[in-house]
């Protein structure tokens, strides 16, 4: 035997027992079943709940209402959802939405708003809004992999930065001319008797789907959550990847952020609000993981459904709207406390 | 340093490691600070009057007692996102109970005025005994969980004054405190002095500062080593949010109303960015507040300068954002460079 | 050294030894890693762990020191019987463990990190004269070269392990663990710790040392006991042991079995290094060389360099200066990336960090390194039958029990875990293979189908690299066999040469060539 036998220690194998003992605690499938459907049954009592209050809820008028809103936020929630897999966060998601709101307006405008041709307009917004989104999601990309900055610093500094440049280039008014060519793209179109906002949530929501299920794109995404180190030394180009994660993150902001302009009639400064906050609501409610590398296109939607749902019913029923920024507090606490359930019960 | 050259395994000698350190991490801010003092002199005759002096350091003031706090709660591993919204509840519920006391009491001032003031910051350390049981039981990132707490107290704060300025506290509340002066300096500096004292004394000399250290900067090895992880990291938070409700106090004597306006998202945003370039690795373990406050220093001049070169307000906030990144690439770049342990 | 200065030590109830372990089992999901282990420990006795990786020393220390209670079994210390004992617990009754993974706050300076949870304070404020004279006091008994007001990452790992070792002996020890305390310690600081151990013995304290080095248990020990896959072997009597029988005990087996023979066939150089140091300075100017069909072995002390020079290898370690050629071809870019696309795998000691997505499944997991070939996408686009129908004959090959690629990494155990990494290499075409400790954390069984799997790539005209801290694996495997000390190549041993006696050797002629440089 030898004296310089040293040998690296095997307790962090034995230390990963531990973590196999709790997750053979619930190998059950009804269990599991219970895990993914306690969403969807929540989402049903919740309607049930505010039907009950007031009967204007469960109309079909208002129910294509809920489904045009939430395609909103459902959009914002994929787009968190995907940076959020990596372990990341964008909290520049709402300013960004107001910077392209605006820088979209301006662009249509200086094409001459209503006089030049449907296309060309709609083509300027695009470009406009594209450019912008993509200027910031390298931002954040690069700060994020390639200098190493925590994403909540990169993009709460990145968040100041749309914020200071929105308010500029738009003065902080509303810029106006936004033409009805654009409108009728992006708002008051219908595709299938289905308005358009609807019809490109569910493009987006059925192509990233696609894209995180069965593309190399997505699984290594899933793959860089769960262990980036294990990544980079499986030959996965990590840093390469998370900028582009950014990037879509940030051009489905964009998408969600030309929708809302073109609902709104113009560009706003100030149209992004607390949209950081409801999207990470959103995709945290809706079962994506803060740890990284659990979550997907359904639980960015049904987040979204929930929370739409809930404020609907409480704009129905009249609830004030502080009250609704307590109960979005509220929420976002019980998503963190109940992936802190589903984490601790594997 | 005593390692010798046959004992260390490597070159990463301290000597080297400590210089970079300096240059880096010391170096930034007053290489920052020097050319935004002098630049700033040399363009406006106003900078450097008495008047602007008094304006900075009063500022200043309100950001370095928020941003103690912070730096506190990032070097235990976490971050407060509600203390800009603590402020604006403090504010709002000091307001309403002074003026209600006043009302209902009717006797002296003073009394009213400890009534408003206690539950001012009564309000502030109750949201942060929330945000710490919440993350110490939960053991998650404290962003998320303030992120919620930020929305929620906002919105408590908006529903009791429904956006209205809450008025009718005692004239004397607003003299004592918001207007007096001292040696020709307002009040809330030889507060912010104070709060700044304090807090260099805890985290030097105390136990809980001690304490605050070893758990953001190893929580594994605190636990082994018998640290009892809940109490302090809950009281990390309840410090942040006690502190910033003595700001919304403090600003609310000064505007003479309580409002649901004050602190908001510009001054959270402003006390991570002070204590980020303040030296506070956000990392845990690293951080000193007598740097912090020299950053929330900064930052006030910084603001003070951009607005007297009148620079466009809406552009400042891109600078708040840039600076604040680069110091935090520049403390990745300095950790990189340095020996890994 | 003054008496009773470093410990206040009454002796116990000398009816009973200190510590007195009966039929103590402990039971992991999977993994039964104690079964049924009997150990007594006496007042001023050092008794020794020694076995194998995974015969359960490291479960064992930990029941001792608290870190987890065991499932069954009687644990009594100082006469009293133990139930949920938690680490601050143990301390405070006496039991001081010295792990391998450092318990130091890295921000805070040595001093600050001997008091930790026992700092001396009234009403909340510290007492920093006390604690620093303490600490002042405390090195100078031990004798360590330790400036109290050093941070401690700023300290290299031997000081690091002086510091734990001092923060250990801080306050009333009765039983201390030392686990392999001298992996990073030179000679001489080895000899005050023996001293010291020495001392600690006559003032009545009782030890547990683990280590696998004949002679520190020839020079320290009273007491032997072998543990073996989780179970008590035999306690002996360290006086008239032999160094055979020990070795016996613990392979349970003759050594020649567990490693297979390998006919190395040295062919072209497959990759060559030439003065290579590494950016963090923990490889200084090695010249390498590994040629194909055969197994390049490289020994070394912890902390020495042999893995950061594989990593250089493979690109996740930045280099500094020098070069490395693969196959003769001069190489400008060193990125994971890249290394695979030209035949080079890296298979990392630390699988659960570096090697696996725990949560997702085996299927993704060998699929991992292997996603740009076109049998497994098309245009971005993953082609799952063929995933599916690619990967679940490459784990049948290796015997992956049960056979089900959906499961997820995270509920393998160790062995089957390195299965899933030796899958990865098997997922794509490659011939460098770099082993960094390739049998730590798995079981003797499954170690064995290790050494089959790199004997078949050596037979198949691979080139192979073997980074072990365990001597008798690297030597019994490679066909030449470097040597590392403090970063640098200390020797080249081959054939005939390649001996336990002379890898000992090179330690201590590079340590005495850097002493007169």
């Amino acid at each position: 035997m030898s004296d310089a036998n040293l040998t690296a220690t095997t307790r962090s194998a034995d230390l990963d027992g531990k973590t196999r003992d709790r997750r053979a605690f619930d190998r059950s499938f009804g269990q599991q079943w219970l895990r993914k459907l306690a969403l969807p049954i929540a989402l049903v009592a919740l309607l049930a709940g505010f039907a009950l209050a007031d009967d204007r809820i469960l109309t079909s008028y208002n129910l294509l209402n809920i489904a045009q809103q939430t395609s909103y936020l459902a959009l914002f929630a994929m787009a968190q959802m995907v940076v959020i897999l990596t372990r990341g966060f964008d909290l520049s998601l709402g300013p960004t939405v107001s910077m392209v709101s605006v820088g979209a307006a301006l662009a249509m405008a200086g094409m001459g708003g209503g006089e030049a041709g449907g296309l060309v307009v709609v083509t300027a917004a695009l470009a406009a809004g594209l450019a912008l989104a993509v200027a910031c999601g390298l931002f954040n990309g690069v700060v994020v992999a390639l200098l190493g900055v925590s994403p909540l610093v990169a993009t709460l500094g990145s968040m100041n930065i749309a914020i200071g440049v929105a308010t500029t280039i738009s003065d902080g008014r509303p810029v106006q001319g936004v033409p009805s060519a654009f409108s009728q793209v992006f708002y008051t179109g219908s595709l299938l008797g289905l308005p358009i906002a609807i019809v490109i949530a569910l493009v987006v929501g059925v192509a990233l789907a696609f894209v995180l299920s069965r593309t190399v794109f997505g699984r290594s995404l899933y793959i860089i959550g769960t262990n980036p180190q294990a990544a980079a030394v499986a030959g996965i180009p990590v840093k390469r990847l998370l900028v582009y994660a950014y990037l879509l993150c940030s051009a489905l902001a964009a998408l969600g952020a030309l929708m809302m302009t073109a609902r709104t009639g113009s560009g706003e400064p100030n149209l992004g609000g607390t949209l950081s906050l409801q999207s990470i609501a959103a995709a945290v409610v809706g079962g994506t993981s803060l740890a990284g590398g659990r979550g997907g296109v359904a639980t960015a939607v049904l987040g979204a459904l929930f929370i739409t749902i809930l404020s609907n019913g409480m704009n129905l029923t009249r609830i004030d709207g502080y009250v609704q920024m307590i109960v979005l507090g509220a929420i976002v606490i019980l998503g963190v406390v109940l992936d802190r359930l589903r984490l601790s019960a594997r | 340093m005593n390692s010798t050259a046959t004992l260390s395994s490597g070159n990463r000698t301290a000597s080297s490691g400590d210089a970079l350190d300096l240059v880096l991490r010391i170096g930034l801010l007053p290489i920052l600070m020097a050319i935004v003092i002098v630049g700033t002199s040399l363009m406006s005759p106003y900078f450097l009057g008495w008047m602007n002096i008094v304006n900075i350091l009063r500022m200043a003031s309100f950001l370095a007692i928020i941003a103690c706090g912070q730096a506190l709660v990032i070097i235990a591993g976490g971050f407060d996102l509600s203390v800009g919204a603590v402020v604006a509840l403090a504010s709002v519920v000091t307001a309403k109970a002074m003026a209600a006391a006043a009302s209902a009491i009717g006797g002296p001032d003073i009394v009213a005025i400890v009534i408003g003031i206690g539950a001012g910051l009564g309000s502030g350390l109750a949201v942060g005994l929330f945000n710490g049981i919440c993350v110490s039981r939960l053991k998650v990132s404290g962003f998320v969980v303030t992120l919620g707490t930020m929305s929620a107290t906002a919105g408590i704060g908006l529903l009791l004054t429904n956006g209205i300025p809450v008025y009718g506290m005692p004239k004397a509340f607003v003299q004592a405190i918001g207007r007096s002066q001292f040696l020709g300096f307002p009040l809330a500096i030889y507060i912010a002095l104070a709060v700044i004292l304090v807090m260099v004394f805890v985290q030097r000399r105390t136990l809980f500062g001690r304490y605050v250290y070893a758990i953001g900067g190893n929580l594994d090895a605190a636990v082994v080593s018998g640290v009892s992880i809940r109490p302090h990291l809950v009281g990390t938070y309840v410090v942040s949010g006690g502190l910033a409700a003595l700001v919304g106090i403090l600003l609310t004597a000064l505007v003479g109303s309580g409002q649901a306006s004050l602190g908001g998202d510009a001054m959270m945003l402003q006390s991570i960015a002070a204590a980020v370039i303040g030296g506070v690795s956000l990392r845990g373990g690293i951080g000193r507040v007598e740097i912090v406050a020299v950053a929330a220093l900064f930052l006030t001049i910084l603001g003070n300068a951009l607005n007297l070169l009148h620079i466009d307000s809406r552009i400042q906030p891109i600078f708040l954002g840039l600076i604040m990144v680069l110091a935090v690439a520049l403390d990745e770049f300095s950790r990189r460079r340095t020996s890994r342990v | 050294m003054t008496s009773a200065d470093i410990t206040r030590t009454t002796t116990p109830n000398t009816a009973e030894p200190l510590l007195v372990l009966s039929g103590v089992t402990k039971r992991f999901p999977g993994v039964l890693a104690l079964d049924g282990v009997d150990l007594d420990v006496k007042a001023g006795e050092l008794h020794v762990l020694f076995g194998e990786n995974g015969a359960g020393k490291s479960t064992l220390i930990n029941v001792i020191a608290g870190t987890f209670p065991p499932t069954s079994g009687s644990f009594r210390f100082g006469g009293e019987e133990m139930s949920e004992l938690t680490p601050h617990e143990a301390r405070a009754i006496g039991i001081s463990p010295v792990f391998q993974e450092f318990s130091l706050v890295p921000s805070l300076t040595v001093e600050e990190n001997l008091f930790l949870g026992r700092e001396k304070s009234a009403a909340g404020v510290l007492d920093a004269g006390g604690m620093r004279k303490r600490a002042r006091e405390l090195i100078g008994e031990l004798g360590f070269d330790l400036y109290p007001k050093a941070r401690v990452d700023s300290l290299d790992r031997a000081h690091q392990q002086m510091a734990e070792i001092a923060k250990a002996l801080l306050g009333n020890v009765k039983l201390l663990i030392l686990d392999e305390p001298t992996a990073s310690l030179t000679e001489r600081e080895t000899g005050r710790l023996f001293e010291l151990i020495a001392k600690l013995k006559t003032d009545g304290v009782g030890i547990i040392y683990v280590s696998h080095r004949m002679r520190e248990i020839r020079a320290l020990a009273d007491r032997v006991t072998v543990l073996r896959d989780g179970r008590h072997i035999k306690t002996l009597d360290a006086a008239t042991v032999t160094d055979g029988e020990l070795v016996e005990l613990m392979t349970g087996r003759k050594i020649d079995v567990l490693f297979p023979t390998i006919a190395h066939d040295p062919g072209e150089t497959a990759i060559e290094v030439h003065d290579l140091s590494t950016a963090d300075g923990l490889v200084k100017g090695v010249d390498f060389v590994a040629r194909a069909g055969e197994i390049t072995g490289i020994a070394g002390l912890v902390g020495c360099g042999k893995s950061e020079l594989v990593r250089a290898i493979y690109g996740i370690a930045p280099i500094a200066s020098g070069s490395v050629a693969l196959r003769g071809k001069l190489l400008d870019r060193l990125d994971p990336r890249t290394s695979l696309r030209r035949g080079v795998a890296y298979f990392p000691a630390n699988r659960g960090v570096e090697g696996l997505a725990l949560s997702r499944p085996i299927r993704e997991n060998v699929s991992m390194a292997a996603l740009d070939l076109s049998r497994y996408q098309r245009g971005g686009v993953i082609r799952r039958a063929a995933e599916r129908a690619l990967i679940g004959p490459i784990m049948e090959t290796l015997k992956l029990r049960p056979p089900n690629i959906e499961r997820a990494v995270g509920d393998l155990s160790g062995g089957n875990r390195q299965k899933v990494m030796l899958g990865r290499a098997m997922a794509r075409d490659l011939d460098i293979f770099l082993f960094d400790e390739p049998s730590v954390g798995i079981d003797v069984g499954a170690k064995v189908e290790v050494y089959e799997f790199i004997k078949r790539l050596v037979e198949q005209g691979a080139a192979v690299v073997v980074v072990s801290s365990e001597l008798p694996e690297v030597l019994a495997l490679s066909n030449r066999l470097y040597v590392m000390h403090h970063g640098r190549i200390a020797a080249l041993l081959e054939g005939a040469a390649k001996t336990e006696q002379n890898v000992l050797s090179s330690f201590f002629e590079e340590e005495s060539r850097e002493k007169a440089a």
